[in-house]
């Protein structure tokens, strides 16, 4: 079954090695543009490692990644952020001791060609993009109902509200690509409905395409389309929520038999 | 025959090579099991020198007395020196920039304490290996330089077959792969880093000895652990045998260096190899390359 | 008055090397025990320029900060590199340190260990003031800006930092480069106010002194080492407590904030905050 859209994100036979261990094995798959994609399967089968492969925190030991078209393999993480991948992490990562406004401002001042004399000296032009900049930070926050938290301290935020931070942060490199990794860890049933209800928003709103790994499976099977199924470093299976449902190995694997789909599974 | 000068160097290099390998290996076992460099290795070898003279000048005791006395002292300050300075940051997971803040702290702290009590004297120890030499190849080489070479191989022998044949040896290496795994297996966490901390100690206790019968006792003598700093980058951080191998080549080459080019551009040689290394092999001979967990 | 002056301009002097060492160690978050070196640096050359070549003062001031800034490249490009850890660069400046003084003791134009004395006595105290207040003025500049947030990101979490397009080796250096040029301007301020300099005027002690007053002051603020610089320069004076001591203390200092006080004085805050009514419910700094 083809899924629409062009292949945003193109991963080729990607294998990464830690010393003895394969963590990802001769894997191969792709994300269509406009798609929310899932990747599920049981701790340890490689998904992180995936993510970090795709921005740049490791080098593939083979194989090829290509988003575009262009092969992002071996590229610095910065330089992948500023192609259009960006993402999240599985234990939160904020600037913890910044304002949450500080947070998203940091990437969008990233993206600004500055002037270093000008920053330095306060001259009108600096401060005129200081101010447009600061306006442009608080309207991301409130797109994610995180306004009125703009002057607290990042990690002093509730959980969940420190999930969505570290998206709208993300979101601030306008990405084409948003990589989330567990975004639900943690949440409870009806959290988790309202984070997929804000994933799905976001695709909306920001014309972004995600690629999200996920435990929930109530959450991946709602939202994910198409899904891709992970073990031991390698594909196991790829297709629709039914498809994947439905798989014999995949159950055996992962799903496990009678379990209800709204109960979280691990690995 | 080799000519005088070249074997003279060399076993002058050689010693003071297995000097630096005795400082680096303290270093780099705590490197490696705690992940960060504790800048304090250098104080505690000078602590261990003082405990050494003490021994030896007001109490007349014979060497091996001396040694062991010197090792005993400063592996016990060396765990005290875990215990207040880094064991509460420890538990807080704090970053390896807190700790190494404490670490300087300390070396400082323990430096100008020796210097406002004791005083910035310097102290010899008494003549233990008096002016003895030996001839080998038909130079004579003082004893003193073969004994401490000698005695730092065998020492780093006996450190590596107990890190590989012991159960204590075992539970280090496993602790310095994965600390969290460790504890979740019933490794009791704190006697094994005391443990860690008492061995580094001695080695440092052993290296404050030589370095102060080869020269002398002062409150300041802690900074040539710059030098096994040095050595143990080029070996490869954390790797016992790369402390060694650093050590021992950074002495010989410096040595080299002080008797055929200049004394005085010693140290601006030992910073050139050390930049040289980390622009073209930053993991040193024998380094891992260990990324961070994402 | 005239000792109480020349204590607060000197006061002055070693508050803008701490402002230096503050946005390197305070606010990228790296560790450097051998800023001392840069002050070194500054102090020789000015003090070459202006003894030997008489070259005017803020020239002399302008190229000393210059060296330093040029000479910091030296440590920062092998060491500070992404995917080598900050050890590499304490190890490499510590290294340097020794380096310098050997180097510093050994040339002619340098006078040796003996040191170099009669240096003309252009530092006034409106000139340190005005070094100081302009000092400060683009520190703050500094850190509002696209780099200065990048420094403070690196600090939090650099992978998270590179994830938000921080590039981790330019910024790391460039934070080395602007913490030598201040400490660069304090060293040829230093020559000038007290006419004579020693290469043991530039070591361990005078970086551990730089580095109790960030740490005390707290790491991410400028006013809390601000203040704690000036009151390591004044207190021991007013008690005259001798150098060695004021060591000890230090030393011990540093130990006893790291394990019960880790954000000093002031961190990751700034004095204006408490004369501003702050929104910020979520409230406390945990360090």
């Amino acid at each position: 079954m083809k899924t629409p859209g062009k292949a945003l994100l193109s991963v080729k036979g990607l294998t990464r090695d830690f010393g003895g261990i394969r963590a990802v094995d001769s894997f191969s798959f792709d994300v269509h543009e406009g798609s929310i994609t899932g990747i599920i399967g049981p701790n340890g089968a490689g998904k992180t490692t995936v993510f970090n492969l795709v921005t740049g925190i490791y080098r593939p030991t083979a194989g090829s990644i290509f988003f575009e078209g262009e092969e992002m393999a071996g590229l610095r993480p910065d330089k992948i952020v500023r192609k259009g991948i960006a993402r999240t992490f599985q234990n939160i990562r904020l600037f913890n001791r910044r304002t949450c406004l500080d947070n998203v401002l940091t990437p969008l001042l990233q993206r600004e060609r500055c002037s270093f004399p000008g920053a330095l000296f306060g001259t009108p032009g600096a401060r005129r993009l200081e101010r447009e900049l600061h306006e442009r930070a608080i309207e991301l926050l409130s797109a994610l109902g995180l306004g009125k938290y703009a002057s607290w301290q990042a990690n002093t935020l509730p959980y969940g509200l420190q999930r969505k931070l570290e998206i709208a942060r993300a979101l601030a490199t306008e990405p084409k690509l948003l990589l989330l990794d567990e975004p639900a860890a943690g949440m409870n049933p009806e959290e988790t409905r309202a984070l997929a209800a804000l994933v799905a928003e976001v695709r909306r709103n920001f014309n972004v395409t995600i690629l999200l790994i996920e435990h929930h499976m109530d959450l991946v099977m709602n939202i994910c389309s198409p899904i891709v199924v992970m073990n031991f470093g390698a594909l196991l299976a790829a297709g629709t929520p039914d498809d994947v449902r439905e798989n014999p190995e995949v159950v055996s694997a992962y799903l496990g038999k009678g379990k209800k789909t709204n109960e979280r599974t691990s690995g | 025959m080799w000519p005088g000068l070249f074997l003279q160097t060399l076993i002058t290099g050689l010693s003071i090579g297995g000097i630096y390998a005795l400082m680096a290996v303290g270093y780099s076992l705590v490197f490696s099991v705690l992940n960060f460099s504790n800048f304090a290795h250098g104080a505690v070898i000078m602590l261990g020198a003082y405990v050494g003279l003490a021994l030896a000048a007001k109490l007349s005791l014979g060497f091996g007395i001396v040694l062991a006395g010197s090792i005993a002292g400063a592996g016990i300050i060396a765990v005290l020196n875990e215990k207040l300075a880094y064991s509460s940051l420890r538990r807080r997971k704090a970053p390896s920039l807190y700790l190494m803040i404490s670490a300087m702290g300390c070396a400082v702290f323990l430096e100008n304490l020796v210097y406002a009590t004791i005083g910035s004297r310097f102290y010899a120890f008494p003549e233990f290996f008096g002016r003895q030499v030996i001839s080998i190849g038909g130079s004579s080489v003082s004893l003193l330089d073969v004994g401490a070479f000698l005695f730092a191989l065998v020492a780093i022998l006996g450190l590596h077959l107990f890190i590989n044949r012991t159960r204590t040896g075992i539970a280090i290496r496993a602790g310095v792969s994965d600390m969290t795994m460790c504890s979740l297996m019933g490794v009791d966490l704190d006697r094994l880093i005391a443990i860690v901390f008492l061995l580094a100690g001695g080695f440092a206790g052993v290296a404050g000895v030589f370095l102060g019968i080869k020269y002398l006792v002062y409150p300041t003598m802690g900074w040539v652990t710059n030098k096994a700093y040095i050595a143990a980058v080029i070996g490869g951080l954390g790797s016992l045998p790369g402390a060694l191998a650093g050590g021992l080549i950074l002495g010989v080459v410096e040595t080299f260096v002080s008797s055929y080019i200049s004394s005085v551009m010693r140290d601006v040689f030992s910073f050139s190899l050390l930049i040289a290394f980390l622009v073209w092999r930053p993991n040193g001979l024998w380094g891992t390359d260990s990324e961070e967990k994402v | 008055m005239d000792y109480i002056l020349s204590i607060v301009i000197l006061a002055c002097i070693n508050m803008i090397a701490v402002l230096g060492l503050s946005i390197f160690t305070g606010f990228t978050g790296l560790f450097s025990l051998g800023h001392a070196a840069f002050v070194g640096v500054g102090a020789y050359t000015s003090a070459i320029l202006t003894y030997y070549y008489y070259v005017p003062f803020p020239l002399a001031l302008a190229a000393g900060s210059a060296a330093a800034g040029l000479v910091s490249l030296i440590i920062g490009i092998p060491t500070l590199r992404a995917k080598l850890r900050s050890d590499y660069f304490a190890i490499a400046i510590l290294g340097f340190g020794e380096a310098l003084r050997v180097v510093l003791e050994n040339l002619e134009i340098t006078n040796g260990a003996r040191g170099l004395p009669g240096i003309d006595n252009f530092t006034t105290f409106p000139i340190v003031l005005a070094c100081l207040a302009l000092g400060v003025f683009f520190a703050r500049n500094f850190l509002r800006s696209r780099w200065g947030a990048a420094c403070i990101a690196i600090r939090e979490d650099p992978i998270a930092a590179e994830m938000a397009g921080v590039r981790l080796f330019r910024t790391r250096l460039l934070s080395l480069v602007v913490s030598a040029v201040y400490c660069g301007l304090s060293g040829g301020l230093l020559a000038h106010f007290l006419s004579f300099i020693q290469p043991v005027m530039f070591t361990l002690v005078q970086s551990t002194q730089l580095l109790a007053a960030v740490i005390a002051g707290g790491m991410g603020s400028l006013s809390g080492p601000l203040i704690a610089s000036f009151v390591f320069i004044g207190l021991p004076e007013a008690l005259r407590v001798a150098q060695m001591w004021r060591l000890v203390a230090y030393g011990l200092l540093l130990v006893l904030i790291m394990v019960y006080r880790p954000q000093g004085l002031m961190g990751y805050s700034e004095l204006s905050s408490f004369f501003r009514r702050k929104d910020n419910p979520g409230g406390r700094i945990q360090p």
